[in-house]
């Protein structure tokens, strides 16, 4: 009796360790508690059986994943000038578009990549810093200009130096410092749109705009 | 007697030799990221998959979308360079399996190594799919992993984006780049406007409507912001922007002078940016928390568009202290500052969110997006058709955006981190200046 006992623990031990030693090979085996045998290949079955479900890792079945919808940009509200940062109020900066072109304040142009006033745009800046002496209650704007060529941000920084560069000169020639303001448009306001130097030319340039105090 | 010992002693053997097996714990092994590897390390360059039509099992379905989610699946697995995909015309039909593996063996046959295949219910206005995951490498057509999804109608498009994208997770172990969004500008008459549009041009939508010059938008992490630069009220100012939400523009720095190239570090919680309000353009990082700025740069030259390492403990920026812009490396305090680029014009670094590469744009008569180690290693040119500038990578580090004038007028583009595979990627405008978000939330 006993010995038929352990001959008969020992056998199915056998089988079991077998088996086992078997699914180790395949480890996806593994993962699931109890792999039934749904997963060997079923043979063309005469029957119509239901479909096996498939064998799954169990949590990816029972995710679910349900989005609440992205919804397309809203209509921008009117921006309110709540400011995230607590930055000191700008100085007032006069409203760009009340200023007005006057013939007796000419532009002035630039090499390429280049922001130096050139000998020939000094003598330009000598007649307008003298009408601008003459006329001390006209404030002055002055925007800085690149052509197409170039990157968005660093044109924006070089109209910025050519604006600068104007600015500091007729401020050395004696006009007040005050008087001024300064815009840089980069290269986003081009004078013309063709794409070669005669119209690049024309781009790089400070733009002279006045308006009474 | 004999026959007794040995079974003994066999089991005592087995017993030993067992212990190991059955003491092991399960392994937590990603079977698709092994049948991958196996793919790709046998010698295939991309994974085979067959993409049938989803198989409707329940509802009505008008919109068709059990073809549309089956092909803009199979253009995201396409685009992200990992996969070569097979579709088949007309859906498997359901509740047959046979069908079901026959059509697989049909595909195994044709070299598929895994096939997807989706269940589709379309209750009310809500579409409910099951995707399920077949290794087509093993005899049995092992199934891999099924996952269910359940969206509106509505969001059919990000549905298949989602189905797509955890596809890439269950092969690779990262999720795929399709769940994400591109902010760009648009030239629209004589304004440029910032814009969003799904990663693959998809369903773009104006987020600024002010007709002025909106320039350089950037996501924030968490996709729920763009930040940009606009003259709508006369100077060029720094602005913030919730393209998802029914809520205003905050301004984030309005100074004397420029206040631009925002970028926002990787933990959201700051934003560096240029100003030049304190004689010439400087790097600053403002907190957005506190609102305070602290400046890192300090020097007469141009000194603008820093962009954050993706561990947030660097920033790359350019300088033309030397004579013409190139890259320079700083720590996020300003310290550390080294020189990484020599040559004649340098701008637009942007990190790699892998961390190893920085791409920027190179002036060499035209414009073209080059690499460079992070390291300054190694700089070579990626694109050379037409002037390319302003690129821009996925939040994998897989694809670079960027905008081309090859074909005439300003497009936006794709392509791979070594050059390869450049095409268009946005249709339909004239747009330059790209920004790729991470993965929507």
């Amino acid at each position: 009796m006993v010995t038929r006992a352990v001959h008969l623990a020992a056998v199915s031990l056998l089988v079991t360790v077998t088996a086992f030693a078997g699914c180790a090979k395949r480890p996806a085996m593994t993962q699931a508690s109890a792999p039934p045998p749904a997963t060997a290949p079923a043979p063309v079955a005469a029957k119509p059986a239901p479909p096996p479900p498939p064998v799954v890792v169990q949590e990816t079945v029972k995710e679910t994943v349900t989005v609440t919808p992205v919804p397309a940009p809203a209509p921008p509200a009117p921006p309110a000038p709540t400011a995230a940062a607590a930055q000191p109020a700008p100085t007032t900066r006069p409203a760009p578009k009340e200023f007005a072109v006057n013939a007796n304040v000419k532009d002035i142009f630039f090499d390429f990549d280049k922001y130096n006033v050139r000998p020939g745009d000094a003598k330009i800046l000598d007649a307008n810093a003298a009408w601008l002496k003459a006329n001390p209650g006209q404030l002055v704007l002055i925007e800085g200009h690149c052509d197409e060529r170039g990157t968005v941000e660093y044109n924006l920084a070089l109209g910025e130096r050519r604006a600068k560069a104007a600015m500091n000169y007729l401020v050395a020639q004696g006009v007040q410092a005050s008087r001024f303001t300064v815009i840089s448009y980069g290269k986003e306001r081009p004078f013309c749109r063709e794409s070669n130097e005669a119209c690049w030319s024309q781009n790089r340039r400070d733009h002279f705009l006045v308006k009474a105090q | 007697m004999t026959i007794r010992r040995i079974l003994l002693v066999g089991l005592c053997l087995m017993v030993v030799g067992l212990v190991p097996v059955l003491t092991r714990p399960p392994a937590p092994r990603a079977q698709g990221v092994d049948v991958f590897l196996n793919v790709t390390g046998g010698g295939a360059k991309k994974l085979n998959i067959a993409i049938p039509e989803f198989t409707l099992m329940g509802g009505a379905d008008s919109a068709g979308a059990a073809k549309s989610l089956a092909n803009i699946i199979g253009a995201d697995l396409n685009f992200s360079g990992l996969f070569q995909v097979a579709s088949a015309t007309g859906p498997v039909p359901r509740n047959n399996p046979e069908a079901l593996r026959k059509l697989w063996s049909d595909f195994a046959a044709a070299g598929a190594h895994a096939g997807l295949h989706g269940l589709l219910t379309v209750r009310g206005d809500r579409l409910e799919v099951e995707a399920r995951l077949y290794d087509l490498t093993s005899p049995e057509q092992r199934p891999i992993a099924a996952k269910k999804f359940d969206l509106s109608s509505s969001q059919m498009r990000r549905l298949a984006h989602l189905i797509a994208d955890d596809v890439v997770l269950q092969f690779t172990g990262q999720p795929g780049i399709a769940d994400t969004k591109l902010a760009f500008t648009r030239a629209t008459g004589g304004a440029k406007e910032i814009y969003v549009a799904d990663y693959d041009g998809a369903s773009p939508a104006p987020v600024t409507r002010n007709g002025s010059v909106n320039l350089s938008p950037v996501w924030s992490p968490d996709v729920r912001s763009v930040a940009f630069t606009s003259f709508s009220r006369g100077y060029p100012d720094l602005y913030r922007a919730f393209p998802f939400e029914r809520r205003p523009e905050q301004v984030l720095a309005a100074f004397a002078g420029i206040n631009t190239s925002p970028a926002f570090s990787p933990d959201g919680q700051r934003v560096a940016l240029t100003l030049s309000k304190d004689g010439n353009p400087e790097i600053y990082v403002l907190t957005l928390g506190t609102g305070a700025f602290r400046r890192l740069t300090r020097h007469p030259a141009i000194d603008t568009e820093p962009n954050w390492a993706p561990d947030g403990r660097q920033l790359v920026f350019i300088s033309d202290r030397g004579g013409g812009p190139r890259l320079f490396v700083m720590d996020a305090e300003g310290g550390n500052l080294r020189q990484i680029t020599e040559g004649n014009h340098h701008t637009q670094p942007r990190w790699s969110p892998r961390g190893d590469v920085i791409a920027f744009t190179a002036r060499e008569g035209g414009f073209n997006i080059w690499a460079v180690n992070a390291d300054g290693t190694n700089a070579r040119r990626l694109t050379e058709t037409g002037d390319n500038q302003s690129a821009t990578w996925s939040p994998d580090g897989r694809h670079l955006a960027f905008q081309t004038s090859r074909l005439g007028g300003w497009q936006i583009f794709a392509m791979f981190p070594d050059g390869s595979q450049q095409a268009p990627l946005i249709r339909g405008g004239a747009d330059t200046s790209p920004s790729w978000s991470s993965r929507l939330p």
